[in-house]
């Protein structure tokens, strides 16, 4: 049992501290440093091309490739949770919500005595009337014989850390939330192309895509700047009523708790395949996207779409950066058993030889929008933490709760000595002057 | 599209802040009284003319001029100056203003060398959120970059009467004793961390909308957040008497040099979602 005692009151004292809580926060802004210095989620290959070999292993082994989500982060934040709420309950409650309780006058920093004319009760009930005026709450308590008068400034706001450290663990309450129960997803749409959403069962059918270049000269030369990119869509819920909207990027839509986004764009390719002379019909029915491939039966080659160059100089037979069709062409690459024999920009209309007998010719793009949906439950109590979290914070700094002890004693011949001290939760330098100004009135007041 | 306003007022601003920059830094060194009078309406002149060319830009163009880091650096650069002078009237701070107009200059003119021009915003920046979040995000920066700068005042101070007592320390013994040179480095932060914290609800909730999610650890994004600890730990060590003072403004310094990180590095040198840079 005193064991387990003991291990309590370390455990209470080292989650207690406060420089273990920094030391906590430091590790987690150096693993977050980590994250923004290291490119997440690549494959293990672009971490060994990035960087020395003992370097890429480090990162692999350490999940720093995926820090985020890695042992060592969640850890970490486990971590400061614990000490959150540690500190809460054995520190800041205490600290913040002192008792009222006598002091040594003389051995706070901001402290004054004087004498003034009258007997202490006169004098107790003058102060009183000063203080409340200055919006001041007194209380009065007696130890030990003695009569104490307690003053209290925005006492609420001793509250601002608690309030603050309550919205940090309700932010946290609303990200785990959606680790359990929400979940998100992409899917790429091609003109006229219905999908269904496995999580929510809904139908998604993209009507068209477009999306709007603004040629712009700046004084690096000629930028095409996207401006919009648009999609319509015909959907359907749990209700199965189809209903037509438009997404854009910064206006999603919502079926059924779910949100939809604008993504990304592109642009999918139907090609002619032959084989010695004839159409190769199953091959040729299909729709590429970027990065699809496509395996020619009976042999080891296959052709990758790479990308679509929407504009092909007609002089330099070069793509350029203009992304409006006009000269469309697709970079396709040829590989054979995986080694890439080659790149070819193909006009469409145009055919490549492909060997062995086989051909093909980029027929005609469509389109295609790609959306991301998600469903966070935990959205509603992520922003009401980062509101109390906020309001917290902002009690916590802009205003200071100050509290003044006061004694008064009689010294005899109708005079008694004023002994008065100031605290706030800031330290004393925040204080000093409206203390010397208080000093300065009150002196005047009893003069 | 030629602005010549544009031009002329950001030329004003850089002439004030270099000016003002010089007469406050010659008011420190040598407390004469008439480099402070001289300093002290070009930096108010300076920090004018960068709001009104800001406003002016608009006006003309009909385009957010916080999209690029032209318009954003502009902002900083007048918020730090802004921010300043409120300290610097509210405090009699004006010993410190060389050094913030210096800064703001130096972060005015690096804003010039990006600007190409006007060009319509892309989809993810067409967003009401872009008239809340930005000019919140870019005020913290100021917020805290006046706070750096009283912290290395405070570090001036604590090494030097800490080496020796002639004449440098008998000169620094004029400024603000050490104890309200911090109790300013900590109501500057006090500005800087709530509104960086609205700025990174404020850039969630716009993340929501644009992108699907309200983090994705976009390296802005955790740039931000790091920056965030940094501030939050200071804010916790100066609770703690023994670390208030020369510790925490050093943790202050740090602060300043992840907000460069966050806010440059990250656009400039790291691709990810805000890469916005011209």
């Amino acid at each position: 049992m005193t064991a387990a005692r003991a291990l309590y009151a370390d455990f209470v004292r080292t989650f207690g501290n406060v420089l273990f809580a920094v030391s906590l926060f430091v590790v987690w802004g150096v693993l977050t440093l980590f994250g923004v210095l290291i490119d997440q989620g690549r494959d293990p290959s672009v971490y060994f091309e990035s960087y020395a070999a003992p370097i890429a292993r480090a990162i692999l082994r350490l999940s720093l490739d995926n820090v985020y989500h890695s042992p060592w982060y969640v850890g970490i934040i486990g971590l400061i949770l614990t000490s959150l709420a540690v500190c809460t309950f054995k520190r800041v409650v205490p600290a913040r919500l002192p008792a009222l309780r006598p002091v040594k006058i003389e051995s706070i920093p901001l402290h004054a005595c004087f004498e003034t004319a009258g007997d202490a009760d006169s004098v107790r009930s003058r102060l009183a009337e000063f203080f409340a005026a200055r919006g001041w709450r007194i209380r009065e308590r007696i130890f030990g014989g003695i009569e104490w008068s307690f003053a209290d400034k925005h006492n609420w706001a001793r509250r601002g850390v608690l309030i603050a450290h309550a919205g940090f663990v309700i932010l946290a309450a609303g990200t785990t939330l959606y680790w359990a129960r929400g979940f998100s997803g992409e899917i790429a749409l091609l003109d006229g192309q219905t999908s269904q959403i496995p999580n929510t069962g809904a139908v998604i059918r993209l009507d068209d895509f477009a999306y709007r270049i603004a040629p712009t000269q700046t004084k690096s030369g000629m930028v095409y700047q996207p401006i919009d990119y648009v999609s319509h869509v015909t959907a359907s819920g749990k209700n199965g009523i189809p209903a037509r909207m438009t997404v854009r990027v910064n206006h999603p839509i919502e079926i059924d708790d779910t949100l939809y986004y604008q993504a990304s764009y592109g642009f999918g390719m139907r090609f002619s395949v032959t084989h010695d002379g004839r159409r190769d019909a199953a091959l040729s029915g299909r729709t590429l996207l970027e990065g699809d491939t496509l395996d020619l039966p009976g042999t080891q080659r296959s052709v990758l779409y790479e990308r679509f160059a929407p504009t092909v100089d007609k002089q330099t037979g070069m793509p350029t950066a203009d992304p409006r069709v006009n000269n469309p062409a697709v970079v396709l690459g040829v590989s054979q058993a995986g080694a890439p024999l080659g790149e070819a920009l193909v006009a469409l209309g145009s055919r490549i030889d492909l060997g062995g007998g086989w051909g093909l010719e980029p027929q005609k793009y469509v389109m295609y929008s790609g959306f991301q949906y998600r469903h966070d439950p935990g959205v509603p109590l992520v922003g009401i933490g980062a509101f109390v979290l906020l309001t917290g914070l902002i009690i916590s700094f802009y205003f200071v709760p100050a509290r003044l002890y006061v004694r008064v004693d009689d010294i005899g011949a109708q005079r008694s000595s004023v002994g008065l001290a100031a605290t706030t939760v800031k330290g004393y330098d925040v204080f000093e002057s409206e203390f010397a100004r208080l000093v300065v009135a009150l002196k005047a007041d009893h003069s | 599209m030629n602005l010549p306003w544009d031009e002329i007022l950001i030329g004003v601003a850089l002439g004030a802040y270099t000016l003002g920059a010089l007469a406050l830094v010659i008011y420190f060194f040598s407390q004469d009284e008439s480099f402070r009078k001289a300093g002290v309406p070009l930096a108010i002149l300076g920090c004018a003319a960068q709001f009104v060319q800001l406003a002016v830009r608009f006006e003309t163009t009909h385009v957010w001029p916080l999209l690029n880091l032209y318009g954003s650096l502009s902002l900083f650069s007048a918020m730090s100056v802004a921010i300043y002078i409120g300290f610097a009237f509210r405090y009699r701070l004006w010993f410190a203003g060389g050094f913030v107009l210096a800064l703001a200059a130096i972060f005015l003119a690096y804003g010039v060398t990006w600007y190409e021009g006007t060009m319509p915003p892309v989809p993810s920046l067409q967003s009401y959120w872009a008239k809340i979040h930005v000019p919140i995000v870019v005020s913290s920066y100021a917020a805290f970059l006046v706070a750096f700068v009283f912290s290395c005042i405070y570090l001036l101070k604590y090494y030097a009467a800490r080496s020796g007592t002639g004449s440098t320390a008998r000169w620094l013994a004029s400024f603000p004793s050490l104890p309200q040179l911090d109790a300013i480095v900590y109501r500057a932060v006090a500005i800087g961390l709530p509104l960086i914290s609205i700025g990174i609800i404020t850039g969630a909730m716009w993340a929501h909308e644009a992108w699907g999610a309200y983090w994705q650890w976009d390296p802005k994004e955790t740039a931000a957040l790091f920056s965030w600890i940094v501030y939050l730990a200071y804010m916790h060590l100066h609770t703690r008497h023994a670390w208030r003072g020369l510790r925490t403004n050093w943790v202050s310094v740090i602060g300043f040099a992840s907000i460069i990180f966050c806010y440059l590095g990250v656009n400039i040198w790291i691709s990810g979602l805000h890469s916005y840079k011209v």
